[in-house]
């Protein structure tokens, strides 16, 4: 499957603070009107363009967030509410930045939340179910692509696995370079860590990920 | 010419991770099939982890799933902004602050409170003070004038009790100024024989 956004080039001066004169993303550009609309005081019209740049961004973000979450309802309840705080906080967003880092820390940052708010609730809660049997699993696509195959294969259940035992921080990583397919410069802008550190999370997360395949 | 040393695993990582190798390793990659086939496993591997990933994903989230989020979040900043819309107040009353602003009418209703308020303390206060109803303590009660006392007795004595008892005290030394009154007054119990 291709990507939803082409990967940018992994250089900070070209991922992270485009030259004024280098295109915008489709993405970026929208956010900007999108801003420019809000603080002209035209939220009608802003609204739409909105709806634009929710259809571009939303693959995307119930990826990264079900990456996070491992729950459909939680990676759900995430992307709206990050989609509202963008619409929000439109006003805030600098167009020097792309808006797909701006998002994907929002997203990010909002499925820590959620996460920490799920622990605390488990801590006293007896879990009914099995994950598994919580995923509700709607109809798809009649004819399995290449990757529906893959998924219901046995190395493609190994890897799931393997890829779920990754320590935390290891995992988020992975899921915003390899999933969301950002690169190092944008996910340090994203988590907030220094470039070097996620490319260290990122060397480690691949090793862990051939040592519990290989074995 | 001097031979390339095998690429470690994390020069493999890189490479994988659209880090172009230098010529050097690339001319490396191209003559060493050992190396060649860890890089292809290694990107293999990563290919596949993303794809399972994206996957597992687009298999919860459906398009009808994807397509009710979309209205919904597009449905939540409608009411973002409807909570948040702010109401223009006639320009006819801006004139200045309007908290600090009163009004005749609102002083008149604020007086009559304080004054209801003072008036009820004080009420309050003087009925807990004062106590409750007529009944007086017994010491107070037997100095009390003979009128009190008499229907006092008369509630608790029978007709016929009562009227001995004046007569008794009608016979005694103390009784002699009314006696000819005594004689001319007939007996109860004469006129119950009669």
């Amino acid at each position: 499957m291709s990507r939803t956004t082409p990967r940018r080039a992994t250089s900070p001066a070209a991922a992270g603070s485009p030259a004024p004169s280098a295109p915008l993303s489709k993405d970026s550009a929208l956010a900007a009107e999108l801003k420019a609309l809000v603080v002209a005081g035209k939220r009608d019209a802003a609204r739409e363009r909105f709806a634009d740049l929710v259809t571009l961004q939303q693959r995307r973000a119930v990826r990264i967030a079900y990456q996070y979450l491992r729950d459909v309802h939680d990676a759900d309840e995430a992307v709206q509410d990050a989609f509202v705080k963008v619409f929000t906080h439109i006003a805030s967003y600098r167009e020097e930045l792309p808006f797909e880092v701006w998002f994907t820390r929002i997203l990010v940052n909002g499925c820590l939340d959620l996460r920490k708010a799920r622990s605390r609730r488990l801590r006293w809660v007896l879990p009914a179910t099995t994950a598994a049997e919580t995923v509700s699993r709607e109809p798809v696509a009649p004819q399995p692509g290449p990757e529906d195959q893959l998924l219901a294969s046995e190395r493609g259940r190994q890897i799931a696995a393997a890829v779920s035992q990754l320590p935390e921080r290891q995992r988020a990583v992975f899921t915003l370079c390899q999933i969301a397919g950002q690169s190092a410069h944008e996910v340090s802008q994203a988590l907030g860590l220094s470039e070097a550190t996620v490319r260290v999370h990122l060397f480690r997360a691949i090793r862990k990920l051939r040592g519990l395949l290989e074995r | 010419m001097m031979r390339h040393p095998h690429l470690s695993d994390d020069r493999l990582i890189d490479v994988c991770l659209d880090r172009a190798p230098a010529a050097i390793e690339r001319q490396h990659l191209e003559r060493c099939h050992a190396c060649e086939e860890r890089r292809a496993s290694l990107a293999r591997l990563l290919a596949d982890a993303s794809n399972v990933a994206r996957a597992e994903a687009d298999a919860v989230f459906s398009p009808e799933r994807l397509s009710r989020q979309h209205a919904r979040i597009l449905q939540r900043v409608e009411q973002e902004a409807r909570l948040g819309r702010i109401i223009s107040f006639p320009a006819g009353h801006g004139q200045g602050p309007s908290l600090l602003r009163v009004r005749p009418g609102m002083r008149w209703i604020a007086s009559a409170a304080a004054a209801g308020l003072v008036i009820g303390l004080v009420a309050g206060h003087l009925v807990h003070d004062l106590p409750a109803g007529g009944a007086l303590p017994a010491s107070q009660a037997v100095g009390t004038p003979a009128g009190a006392s008499l229907q006092a007795v008369a509630t608790t004595m029978s007709e016929e009790e009562f009227l001995g008892r004046i007569e008794v005290a009608i016979e005694g030394t103390s009784g002699s100024a009314l006696r000819p009154l005594h004689e001319l007054t007939p007996l109860v119990w004469e006129i119950a024989a009669q």
